[in-house]
């Protein structure tokens, strides 16, 4: 199999698969805390609970931003050969991804300080309100997370499923480009082996 | 002034001024500086006023107002010390916008609005710290529990005639018993309240 240690795989930098897998595990808090919250009558938990979901969402916004500027300095490596379409689809999801993962987090913010709820990152340090409190345009801003947050789960589950089919039926090294080489730890051990 | 005129001065006035006339001279500066020596107490615009508060949970500052208080303030800025404020606050016009939040924060743990519809302040005394700026001393009654406190205030007077009277002060919501159990859980809502008041007092009506 080609794709079981390929000499020639070039994986992502080890700070860009940080930064892929550190978004993956704050979005799986950050969507289950979210679709709970909002069905929880006012309570000391679902005050915490949104101050966690917004200080997650603040933390993805920024993360997103390193990522991105990591990415220019740092470009990810070729890709595996694969159908031109699917080379598209996949350029078009990530770049979908990227925009959501910024969007998501703006959007919330910007609902947030129109219900009249400013967002302290931490409970530290208040992240100013660009807009004032307004309750319509306020519903106006959770309609459209709500349908943001819908998009992002869609591009979510097809990067999933895309990344699943390359390893499981096309058996190929995409989604082992974004994984550490533990197999290789040493140079000696992978010798060995063979 | 030379020395020699002066004993001469209650004579020429005791001839310009005969005795029927006094009164009403001892009277003329009461109905010059009316509102400021004697007046009745003048009453709250409440729609140019607003009673404002401010709760912190975890960071997020979350605000509220009165829309409901009545005001009895006889401020005397010529003898501030002979100034009285009553001010009556109806707990249940509390208004943060969010209509989930007025419901918790008079609900029992809160402010209870049911068993204590009303919060009052008294003035004990009032000082002049200078021009157009005051400091009230007087009893906070919230929930049941009465506190003293101190409310510096500076004033305006406004072109027809009212009177602003603004400042701001922070209370201690435990120091009432406002918000337990659950709720005082670690610091998820701050103690210090700060309140800010800014009330536009109507003209003192004539004496």
């Amino acid at each position: 199999m080609s794709r079981q240690d390929p000499s020639d795989l070039q994986r992502y930098s080890l700070t860009a698969q940080l930064g892929h897998w550190l978004t993956a595990l704050l979005l799986c808090a950050a969507f289950p805390i979210g679709f709970y919250m909002v069905e929880l009558a006012l309570s000391p938990t679902k005050l915490k609970l949104f101050s966690y979901h917004k200080w997650i969402g603040v933390t993805v916004f920024a993360l997103v931003l390193l990522r991105l500027l990591w990415r220019s300095v740092s470009p990810p490596p070729p890709s595996p050969a694969m159908p031109s379409w699917a080379l598209r689809t996949a350029q078009i999801t990530h770049r979908l991804l990227y925009l959501l993962l910024l969007a998501v987090p703006l959007s919330g913010w910007l609902m947030s300080s129109a219900k009249g709820f400013q967002t302290v990152y931490l409970a530290q340090l208040p992240i100013p309100d660009l807009i004032g409190k307004d309750p319509a345009l306020g519903a106006a801003l959770e309609s459209v997370h709500w349908i943001l947050n819908k998009m992002l789960l869609g591009a979510i589950t097809l990067h999933v499923a895309a990344a699943l089919k390359h390893h499981f039926v096309d058996r190929d090294a995409v989604l082992l480009r974004m994984l550490p080489a533990l197999r290789r730890s040493t140079p000696l051990a992978a010798h060995g082996e063979r | 002034m030379p020395p020699s005129q002066a004993p001469s001065l209650p004579r020429s006035q005791a001839r310009l001024h005969p005795g029927w006339l006094r009164p009403l001279m001892l009277a003329l500066p009461l109905l010059v500086f009316g509102h400021g020596v004697e007046a009745a107490p003048r009453v709250v615009d409440s729609g140019a006023s607003q009673i404002s508060f401010s709760v912190k949970q975890m960071g997020v500052a979350v605000d509220g107002r009165f829309t409901r208080y009545s005001a009895s303030i006889d401020l005397d800025t010529e003898h501030p010390e002979q100034s009285k404020a009553r001010i009556e606050v109806d707990i249940s016009s509390l208004d943060t916008g969010t209509p989930e939040a007025d419901a918790i924060a008079i609900d029992t743990p809160w402010l209870n609005a049911n068993a204590f519809p009303k919060a009052v302040f008294e003035s004990t005394a009032v000082r002049s710290l200078g021009p157009n700026r005051y400091q009230a001393e007087g009893q906070l009654t919230i929930r049941g529990s009465t506190r003293a406190i101190s409310v510096p205030f500076t004033t305006t007077a406004l072109p027809d005639g009212r009177l602003r009277a603004q400042g701001e002060f922070t209370l201690n919501r435990t120091d009432f018993g406002i918000g337990g159990g659950e709720w005082n859980q670690g610091d998820l809502v701050a103690d210090a309240v700060p309140v800010r008041f800014n009330l536009v007092l109507s003209p003192a009506p004539s004496p």
